[in-house]
Order: structure tokens, then C-alpha cells, then sequence
């Protein structure tokens, strides 16, 4: 995965959203749920296939305080980990035929 | 911690069944209308299902596969990204229906109930005819691949064949493993108690062959509810008494049920209930009030979610009992039928009273 994918998530996943900014993700197709921090939560929001990773990192590290410095790689590494498991894809890029 | 919608929903589809089991608990309730809603109230519901985020929902009735429109509503799961489960007598399943529940792929289980080795025994409370149905729907679900389930209500007419029935279900069938309950007092139940409920001794003989055939069979049998489970809850609660042990982190109050935070149900008419045990209990209907609302600040579930803090010496029913540290006053819906309240232990799942009528656990 590079700066400029544009990670989007998978329609079929379901984000329940519960009351302490936690969630769970789950795929229906195959039953397993699992649970996300509420950085997760905005990662996920965010990957809506127009924006790219680095936008995404951008967005997070301005809406949350306490940041690290290694959040590009742990958010590279998270949604990294989503795409294995199917939760996440990429925006295909388009060209055009003139 | 509160969820801040439900994670499953139990829901009776049909208030329809072509079955009139001796021992239902889903008939005679005087506080339950039996009609059943159109295919499109109950899609529009699903659709608000899925917005909240809602993952699990177990199609009951009645007979779910009565209903004609089955696949649209199991469809309207599906479309709406949940997974599904539904209880049957299995005696409509067909390679269709099979198929078509196999290529949703959003199927747990179908789970059908087995109360018998053979005609005689499983059909003295389900009806002519019903064993051989029940047995071929399973036998088409396996065919499809499609996970089954098999619940084995325990009563007076089946509890000497137990064995027979672990060997059907377990070794003819081949099931992974099947669950067990027993008939308890509730909805037809109440009209057939004297013939159908289990006594002192034959819960007794119940506990002694359900733990032999447990241990046979590898824990391949389980149960939440009935004779095997009461079975090991009292025996750790006699244990626990005679050593005089510290008290259970959940006992002494009426800690039984956590369901009122998990799950919700809904009957067949479209109220929403705090579970199909508790039916009388409407806290509001399908499409007219917000399921969320009702999850999040129902003064009636909210009560009977606190209802683990009250301590079981405030009964006159446990008064001196010496078994209140190790009790959780078991299923308030069994409580409710057999008492009138709620907020009550319940009365069949008294080990006190079990011993003082004569019983024994081994």
C-alpha cells in the first residue's frame, strides 16, 4: 500500500457504533465481528474510496490530540490488516479514453 | 455495559403451526393476539434492523416455514446485512427451501426439534406423522449442507429414551451434537402439566442419563436450560454449600437472565417484548416506535435489567434457605408463569424445593 490508494470499505460490512466510541465490524458473509478503537472508527469512516491514506492520516491526527508519530505506519498497518481480512478494498484508478 | 442497539433479535415470524405440541410454551397465552403481520411490514422492520446495526436474528413462531413469503423475508435479512437463524418442527423443509437457505449463505443454523428415538415416542407430543417429517427435514438440510441444529425437549414420554435418542441424533444422523430442555410450565404446557412435566424422580433419572450420556458422547449434548443443566447448577451448589464456600459472584440475587441486554423479540403481531418467555410484556410495536428508543430507555426493560440487584432474602419463598449464596433465582419468564411476577425466583428451578419433595443430584 502506497500514500495515494484510496481505500474503501466493504458495503457488506457492518459498523455498530456503541457507546463508548468503540466498535464492532462485522461481516456478515462469514460471522466473524471484530472490535475497533474509536481512532479505528474515524479510519474507517474516512475510507470512502476518495479519500487516500495519507488524507485519511491527515484527518486523524488533526481530530485527535495525542497522535503519535507513528501514525501513518499503525493506520498503514491497521487497514493493511482489514484488507487481508476483507473488510477494506481499493479504489480501482480510472483513465479515460479520449 | 449497555449496547447501544440490540446485536440479535428473536423474532416470531407467523403466529401460525401446523403442529399442536402438547407442551408449547408459544400457544394459550391469554396476553398474546395470534395474528401475523403482511411481508412488507415486516421488511420495513428489517430495514430498520439494519441501520442499527443489528448482526443476529432467529426466525421462531409458530412453524416459520408456514409462511409462503419465507424467502422475500429471509431475503430482506440478507439484503439488509444480517445473518439468521430459524427454529422449525422441520416437517416442511423441502430441497427448495434447502437450497434456497443455503445460497443466502448467511444461515447459522436451522434448528429442529427431536423428541424422540422413533414415531411412538416423538410423536405421543408433536402428532402423527411428525417424527418422519421432522427426521426427512433433516435429512435435506444435511443434504444442502445447511447447519443443523436439534433441540430435544425433555417430558414424561421421552425421558426413558434418551439414549436412544443420543444414538439417533449422534450416530444415525450423525450430528455434530444437539442441545436438550425440558417441557416447562408455560402456554399449552399449563394445560397438559400433569401429563407432560417431568416429576421429582423422572428429573432425577433425567440429570443421572443426560451426565452418563454427556460423558459418552464426548460433551457433544448441551443444554442452557432443563434437566442438564440444573443438574450441574446443583450440584455445584451443593458442593459449594457443604464446604461452605464463599458465595457465587452472581448469587444471592436474581442474576439468572442477562437476556434483556443482548436480545429483544418481537411477536407475530409486531410487539416488541423483552422475550418470547415473557410475551405478555409489550414495551411497544414494529414500525410505529423506535426500536432503538425502546433498547436505550424502556422503563420496563430497564428494570428487568436491574432486576440482578434484587437480593433473594428479600423472599419469603428462600426464607432460611442455605443454598441463597450459590442461587440466581433462574428464568424470570418461568417465574412470571408459574408465580405471577416477574421479579420473582423461580419456583421450578428451586433446589431446596427439588430436595424437599424427595429428589436427589448425584
Amino acid at each position: 500500500m502506497n500514500r495515494t490508494d484510496r481505500p474503501i470499505v466493504n458495503p457488506i460490512v457492518v459498523l455498530r457504533e456503541e457507546f463508548d466510541d468503540w466498535a464492532i465490524l462485522f461481516n456478515p458473509d462469514t460471522a466473524v465481528a471484530v472490535g475497533i478503537n474509536p481512532v479505528g472508527v474515524a479510519v474507517w469512516k474516512g475510507m470512502d474510496g476518495k479519500r487516500n491514506l495519507e488524507e485519511i492520516v491527515l484527518e486523524i491526527k488533526a481530530g485527535f490530540e495525542d497522535a503519535p508519530e507513528t501514525a501513518f505506519e499503525d493506520i498503514t498497518a491497521f487497514v493493511e490488516k482489514l484488507a487481508e481480512d476483507g473488510y477494506v478494498g481499493y479504489e480501482l484508478k480510472t483513465t479515460t479514453n479520449d | 455495559m449497555l449496547m447501544r442497539t440490540p446485536r440479535s433479535l428473536d423474532i416470531e415470524i407467523t403466529a401460525r403451526c401446523n403442529l399442536r405440541c402438547r407442551y408449547c410454551y408459544f400457544f394459550n397465552n391469554p396476553a398474546v393476539d395470534y395474528r401475523e403481520l403482511p411481508t412488507d411490514e415486516w421488511l420495513e422492520f428489517f430495514a430498520e434492523l439494519g441501520s442499527l446495526g443489528v448482526m443476529n436474528v432467529t426466525l421462531a413462531g409458530g412453524e416459520p416455514f408456514l409462511r409462503k413469503d419465507l424467502p422475500v423475508l429471509l431475503e430482506g435479512l440478507v439484503r439488509n446485512r444480517m445473518r439468521f437463524s430459524v427454529l422449525s418442527n422441520g416437517t416442511l423443509i423441502d430441497d427448495e427451501l434447502a437450497a434456497f437457505i443455503t445460497g443466502t449463505r448467511r444461515c447459522e443454523y436451522v434448528q429442529v426439534s427431536v423428541d424422540g428415538s422413533c414415531a411412538k415416542t416423538h410423536d405421543s407430543c408433536r402428532g402423527k406423522g411428525s417424527f418422519e417429517h421432522a427426521i426427512r427435514g433433516i435429512r435435506t438440510l444435511q443434504r444442502h449442507s445447511v447447519n443443523v441444529a436439534v433441540r430435544v425437549t425433555i417430558h414424561r414420554n421421552n425421558v426413558n429414551d434418551l439414549e436412544n435418542i443420543a444414538h439417533l441424533l449422534l450416530e444415525e444422523l450423525e450430528l455434530p451434537s444437539f442441545s436438550t430442555n425440558s417441557a416447562g410450565y408455560l402456554g399449552t404446557c399449563r394445560l397438559n402439566a400433569a401429563d407432560v412435566l417431568l416429576n421429582v424422580q423422572e428429573r432425577e433419572f433425567a440429570m443421572a442419563a443426560l451426565a452418563h450420556l454427556t460423558q459418552k458422547y464426548n460433551g457433544r449434548i448441551s443444554a442452557t436450560a432443563g434437566p442438564l443443566a440444573e443438574g450441574r447448577a446443583w450440584r455445584r451448589m451443593e458442593d459449594a454449600r457443604a464446604q461452605g464456600a464463599q458465595a457465587f459472584p452472581n448469587g444471592g440475587r436474581l442474576s439468572a437472565c442477562g437476556c434483556p441486554s443482548n436480545k429483544i423479540s418481537v411477536r407475530a403481531d409486531g410487539a416488541i417484548v423483552p422475550c418470547s418467555m415473557l410475551a405478555h410484556g409489550e414495551l411497544g410495536r414494529i414500525n410505529q416506535d423506535s426500536l432503538a428508543e425502546i433498547w436505550q430507555r424502556s422503563p420496563a426493560l430497564n428494570q428487568l435489567r436491574n432486576r440482578h440487584t434484587i437480593p433473594l432474602t428479600e423472599f419469603q419463598f428462600c426464607a432460611a434457605c442455605s443454598y441463597i449464596p450459590y442461587c440466581t433465582g433462574n428464568c424470570p419468564g418461568l417465574a412470571y408463569a408459574i408465580t405471577g411476577q416477574v421479579d420473582h425466583p423461580s419456583p421450578d428451578a428451586c433446589l431446596r424445593r427439588f430436595l424437599e419433595q424427595g429428589g436427589t443430584i448425584a
